[in-house]
C-alpha cells in the first residue's frame, strides 16, 4: 500500500497536475500538524513553494519515522538545513539533481505503482554512483560501473544523465537503461513483485539461474569449475537441484549467496 | 543506443512508444510499449504479453499488430543490443544423459 501524499499549497495555487495526485492539502500551520499525527509513519509531501516551508514551523522537533520531501522550487541552503530535520528524504529543485518535466513527475506520484517509477537522480562521478528517486521518494543507489556498454558497444555517458519517459528510462546520453531492468536488479521486493506479475513464469531453480547468469552478463562458459554444458543441463531443468559444491561455485561466480539465486 | 520502432500516426503524435533499451531485464526478450507512466512488455518469442499487469488489452489493436509485423526487425535489434540473452536461446549441445539402469528395491528383512 502506497504512502499518503501531502501537498503543502493553498488551494488556490493548485493546478490540475497537482489535483490529480488526489493529496491531502495543508495550506495552514494546523492543518501541517495535523497532517504529522495522522501520518506520523510516513508520507510523501510535495511543496510547489519553497515560502509555505514557514508553515513546518512549530511541528514537533522528534521528526516521525519517515517523511519524504519534494520540492518544486530551489532551496536556500538554510531552507534545506532546516528541513533535515524533518524529513527523511529530500528531493530538491538544484542543478546536480535532474528531474523528469513537472507535468511528468507529477503523473508519476499519482500512479498507484510509483515505486516503481524514477522521479529524479544524481550522478556522483567521484564516489561512481548515482541516486535515483524513485516516485515514492526513496533514493536507490546504483554503481555507474553496473551499466555496462550494450552490445552495439554504445558506453553511458554519465554528463550526459537523465530520467525520461515518465520514469520509465534511465538515460545517459546515448545510452538508455530500464527502470525495470534497474529494479529487478538491485530491490528483491520489486524482483519478486515483477515475477509474480508475469504471465507465464518459469518458477524453477534453472530459469532463476539463467535470468540472474543474464543480469550478470555471464555466458554458460563463465563458471569456473562447472562445464558449460553442466550449467545449460541446470538451466534446462535437467538437474532440479545441483550439489551444494556446485552451488557454491556459481553464487560465488554469480556475486550472491547460494540461497539467493532462487529470489532472481 | 535503443532500438524504436517507429508507430503509424495517429500513435506517435499522442505519444506512444515501442523500444528496446541498452539495459533490459533478464526476462524472455521483449519490446516495452509506452504510454505516459504505463507500460507493457511484449514477448519477441511468442507476440504475446508478459505481464498481466497492465492489461494487454488497453493497448491498441492496430499498436499490436504492427509490433508483430515488426518482429522479424525487432528481433535482430534485440539479439544485436542483447548477445548473452538472443530470441532463439543457442544452447551447448547437450550431453547424452546415459538412463539410469533400473534396480530392484531390496526388501528389507525383518528380524525377529
Amino acid at each position: 500500500m502506497n504512502d499518503p501524499v501531502i501537498l503543502l499549497a493553498h488551494r488556490q495555487d493548485i493546478d490540475t497536475p497537482l489535483r490529480a495526485l488526489h493529496a491531502t492539502i495543508v495550506g495552514t500551520r494546523d492543518a501541517v500538524h495535523r497532517a504529522c499525527s495522522e501520518h506520523r509513519r510516513g508520507a510523501v509531501w510535495i511543496a510547489p513553494r519553497a515560502d509555505l516551508f514557514r508553515l513546518l514551523l512549530g511541528r514537533p522537533s522528534t521528526p516521525t519515522r519517515d517523511q519524504r520531501l519534494l520540492v518544486l522550487e530551489g532551496l536556500r541552503e538554510q531552507q534545506y538545513a532546516f528541513l533535515r530535520t524533518m524529513f527523511r528524504v529530500i528531493v530538491p529543485m538544484d542543478k546536480e539533481v535532474r528531474r523528469l518535466p513537472r507535468e511528468e513527475l507529477l503523473e508519476v506520484v499519482a500512479m498507484p505503482n510509483r515505486d516503481e517509477l524514477f522521479v529524479a537522480g544524481a550522478v556522483d562521478e567521484d564516489d561512481g554512483v548515482v541516486t535515483l528517486y524513485r516516485g515514492n521518494l526513496e533514493p536507490l543507489v546504483v554503481p555507474l560501473d553496473w551499466f555496462k556498454p550494450s552490445g552495439t558497444g554504445v558506453r553511458p555517458d554519465p554528463a550526459r544523465f537523465e530520467v525520461t519517459d515518465f520514469g520509465h528510462t534511465v538515460r545517459f546520453g546515448d545510452y538508455e537503461a530500464s527502470t525495470h531492468a534497474i529494479l529487478y536488479a538491485h530491490d528483491p521486493k520489486y524482483r519478486t513483485r515483477a515475477k509474480a506479475r508475469l504471465l507465464e513464469q518459469d518458477k524453477s531453480f534453472g530459469g532463476a539461474l539463467r535470468r540472474l547468469r543474464i543480469l550478470k552478463g555471464l555466458s554458460l562458459s563463465d563458471f569456473p569449475g562447472i562445464s558449460d554444458k553442466s550449467v545449460a543441463r541446470i538451466e534446462k531443468g535437467d538437474v532440479e537441484k545441483p550439489h551444494a559444491g556446485t552451488m557454491a561455485k556459481l553464487a560465488k561466480r554469480l556475486g550472491v549467496k547460494p540461497e539467493e539465486i532462487s529470489t532472481y | 543506443m535503443p532500438h524504436e520502432l517507429l508507430l503509424p500516426e495517429p500513435w506517435t503524435s499522442q505519444g506512444w512508444k515501442v523500444k528496446i533499451f541498452d539495459v533490459e531485464g533478464p526476462e524472455e526478450p521483449h519490446v516495452t510499449v509506452r504510454f505516459r507512466a504505463r507500460a507493457w512488455r511484449v514477448s519477441l518469442r511468442s507476440g504475446n504479453f508478459l505481464d498481466r499487469e497492465p492489461p494487454g488489452r488497453d493497448v491498441p489493436e492496430e499498436i499490436v499488430s504492427n509490433v508483430r509485423d515488426n518482429l522479424a526487425a525487432l528481433v535482430t535489434a534485440w539479439d544485436t543490443l542483447h548477445p548473452s540473452n538472443v530470441v532463439k536461446s543457442p544452447e551447448p549441445e547437450a550431453e547424452e544423459v546415459p538412463e539410469k539402469p533400473k534396480t530392484k528395491k531390496r526388501k528389507k528383512s525383518r528380524q525377529t
